[in-house]
């Protein structure tokens, strides 16, 4: 009988434990923010929830981040959750556009205002109960990707597109992309169009078979940095780096130091920490019973070698 | 009859611990609903104020306080409060209603809110932005402490955050018991959702009338029964292992509903479609409903038919079985067949719970299907295992990660506890079968 005792001591300490810890809180404490994104592994919706973390505490609130691990059935469960506990508000980045506006209608059938950023929820009927959006303007961005890569190849030869048309974002970036491209009559033919699941391994893995596929092409566009550098790398043991240059979306820190180092000529970038900031402020103006906006789109940035030189934000590895 | 129920059942009482645990955890101020609170605040107010004073009722949209807020203004309007105002919206209705107010230039007596409102900015900001309504009064009904884990809204998540998990591990059991694993349920949901609600698409999309839902289910299930029999007679007739058969399998299904959908949401649903997952029959969730109703039917099936003490069978001893005249491949052929259409049943589920059909849902959902069988007390090896005990064990996993996400426990702490309470949880059953935690540690460990 004597693990029963082990156990009842480990329950009680942890009880101690967790209500030393609660009480411990500022005296400003006014509420929790539930925030869920879709994967917190990668470091530019860390960074986003970071930045949230230290604005909405100015407020005195405190942020609960969770990863919805890529599932829009687990990040729906956790919209559930925040619902059940009766948080003050939801900031939401959606797995699937659509899938996520189960979860919108259930905050919003419990009066909790839901905010997203990043990516919009297009589920019909969700979508008006959004209070605010604010992300980055992706088709813009592309826009700038495929004003870079006519200007880099003048506008001659063969090119690759590295996609990932799971996720919406990335779409509006290819076809920003290839819009500027018609618009302005381009010359180049995109031979191909392959998903590198937004990662350095799979953009290596595809950029690679690309390669051997159509060995002459002359420049390459990946959607984001992990997927342009993977390509980098394959373009480096092909060893055509004179010969292919790659423009990737982002600039996130890895892809800043690239664009330094001239492994990527551009890297349109986004401005998290704007966004971070942005959805908190709506949050505190719709309190406050001010208008919010019900859209608000931050354009995105040419980034450039010339840009890079005096960067401290990459010396110091920051968005 | 409690021993036995307790050597059965034993994780029963770590799920009990658990629940006690998060509910110590999460007890919280609560602001009271109903008429009580109401009636109460109506008798401080008919005390305090005159007639003629403007009353101001607050409550937010679709909150107890804005139930609160109208039973409010009526009573007081019964009573004789002739100048009672109610807004019941969001901060800036409020807002709209005070600069109202303070552009006619009338004097406001108090206000009257609960919970959530008294923490909007408009109400912190009266002192600054309206000092001609500073001298108003702030009351709020008495709050009360409870769990938010016990919440009756709460207590609907959990089980609706597992139904689809638990019904798997129905057809995982009878998988696991026979010595066999199905890695492939995971992907099998998302193919069933997939073929569903393409089907359903097909069939007149968002104006389809309900039968097409019917359908489309059928439809997903039996398209997952089809490859679950695929799977079965590869294992049974070819002697391929189980793993890499369901690994197979697993990777097929999940590039097939990829490559059907070309990767999108299928979105255009009939209207129909969430009732499954969401909906209500007499008062309680239909998910509820079937899981009650498909574990006792598993339970008798498992427990008092033939069939179930052939699976049983097979599991124990394959060889002595087939010596003994059990159908050893029918067998294996048909629990594979069951696993698949759960599968299949599940991607119903969580393409109703989601209103759409979508490629990349089950991910990793295998892993947590054999982790609630195995918690559950089922033995890997095959042989043994108990229908029941699976429930308690995907409980569990749904009361820890439902625990942690109300306590805000970081998504990266999360996924260590639950593993290491899976881990716990197992070991604890093991120490208890062998007679207490003590003498199960001197055992293994040579003490």
């Amino acid at each position: 009988m004597n693990w029963k005792r082990i156990i009842t001591w480990c329950v009680l300490g942890t009880v101690l434990v967790a209500f030393v810890s609660s009480c411990a809180k500022s005296p400003k404490y006014k509420g929790k923010i539930g925030v869920t994104c879709m994967d917190l592994t990668n470091p530019f919706f860390k960074l986003i929830a970071n930045v949230m973390q230290e604005e909405a505490a100015k407020h005195g609130y405190e942020i609960v981040a969770l990863s919805g691990e890529l599932d829009p059935a687990k990040q729906n469960n956790q919209i559930s959750d925040f619902v059940a506990q009766g948080y003050d508000a939801i900031f939401l980045n959606p797995v699937d556009s659509r899938a996520a506006g189960e979860g919108v209608k259930k905050a919003h059938e419990a009066g909790i205002p839901v905010f997203t950023y990043d990516v919009q929820v297009t589920d019909e009927e969700a979508k008006d109960m959004i209070v605010s959006h604010i992300g980055s303007d992706n088709y813009q961005g592309g826009l700038l990707a495929g004003e870079s890569m006519m200007k880099v190849t003048g506008d001659q030869g063969r090119i690759a597109i590295i996609t990932y048309p799971e996720v919406t974002s990335c779409i509006l970036r290819i076809n920003g992309f290839k819009d500027y491209l018609k618009k302005h009559n381009s010359k180049l033919v995109i031979v191909t169009e392959l998903s590198g699941k937004g990662n350095r391994s799979d953009g290596y893995a595809v950029a690679t078979d690309i390669l051997t596929a159509h060995p002459d092409i002359v420049g390459i566009f990946a959607i984001n940095d992990p997927s342009g550098l993977g390509a980098y790398s394959a373009v480096l043991k092909a060893g055509k780096t004179g010969q292919i240059t790659i423009v990737a979306f982002d600039a996130s820190p890895a892809g800043k130091q690239a664009v330094f180092e001239r492994k990527l000529y551009d890297s349109p970038q986004q401005f998290p920490r704007k966004m971070a900031r942005g959805t908190v402020e709506a949050f505190i103006k719709y309190l406050n019973g001010e208008d919010v906006p019900k859209k608000n789109f931050i354009p995105c940035a040419h980034y450039y070698y010339e840009d890079s030189v005096d960067d401290e934000s990459r010396v110091t590895e920051q968005w | 009859m409690t021993r036995k129920l307790l050597s059965d059942y034993g994780m029963l009482f770590v799920l009990l611990l658990l629940c006690v645990l998060f509910s110590v955890l999460t007890l919280k101020e609560q602001t009271p609903e109903g008429s009580t609170a109401a009636a109460r605040l109506v008798e401080q107010i008919d005390k305090e104020f005159k007639k003629s004073d403007i009353i101001l009722t607050v409550g937010a949209v679709n909150k107890d306080s804005a139930l609160l807020a109208e039973k409010l203004g009526e009573e007081l309007e019964k009573k004789g409060f002739g100048n009672t105002k109610v807004v019941i919206g969001v901060p800036r209705d409020l807002r709209l209603k005070l600069d109202d107010i303070s552009k006619k230039g009338d004097r406001l007596a108090a206000i009257v809110t609960s919970g959530d409102v008294t923490k909007w900015g408009v109400i912190e900001q009266i002192p600054e932005k309206y000092p001609e309504l500073s001298g108003c009064k702030m009351l709020a009904p008495k709050s009360y402490i409870w769990p938010d884990f016990l919440k009756r809204s709460n207590l609907l998540a959990i089980v609706d955050r597992i139904v689809v998990i638990a019904l798997i591990a129905i057809g995982m059991t009878m998988v696991i018991i026979t010595a066999g694993i199905d890695l492939s349920v995971g992907s099998l949901i998302a193919l069933s959702a997939v073929i569903g609600t393409l089907l359903m698409k097909k069939m007149g999309g968002l104006h389809a009338p309900g039968w097409v839902v019917l359908v489309g289910f059928l439809a997903g299930i039996l398209s997952c029964g089809l490859v679950g029999a695929l799977g079965g007679l590869v294992v049974a007739r070819f002697k391929v292992a189980p793993f890499i058969t369901t690994l197979g399998i697993m990777m097929m299904a999940r590039g097939l509903a990829f490559m059907i959908t070309g990767g999108f949401s299928i979105y255009q649903v009939p209207k129909a479609l969430p009732w499954l997952g969401q909906g209500y029959s007499l008062g309680i969730p239909n998910t509820v409903v079937l899981l009650v109703v498909l574990y006792v039917l598993a339970h008798i099936f498992m427990a008092h038919t033939r069939m179930g003490r052939y699976i049983y069978a097979v599991g124990g001893n394959e060889e002595a079985a087939r010596l003994s005249g059990v159908p050893v491949k029918f067998v294996i052929v048909f629990v594979y067949i069951i696993s698949s259409l759960a599968a299949g049943l599940g991607g119903c589920i969580q393409a109703s719970q989601l209103n759409t059909g979508t490629p990349n849902i089950g991910m990793m959902y295998e892993l947590y299907v054999i982790a609630a069988v195995v918690v559950g007390g089922t033995s890997l090896s095959g042989g043994s295992g108990r229908i029941l005990g699976t429930l308690i064990g995907a409980f569990i996993i749904s009361v820890i990660q439902n625990g942690m996400n109300l306590l805000g426990i970081e998504s990266y702490t999360q996924q260590v506890v639950l593993g290491a309470v899976i881990l716990g949880a197992v070991l604890l059953d093991k120490a208890r079968s062998s007679g207490g935690l003590i003498a199960f540690l001197q055992k293994k460990m040579n003490f």
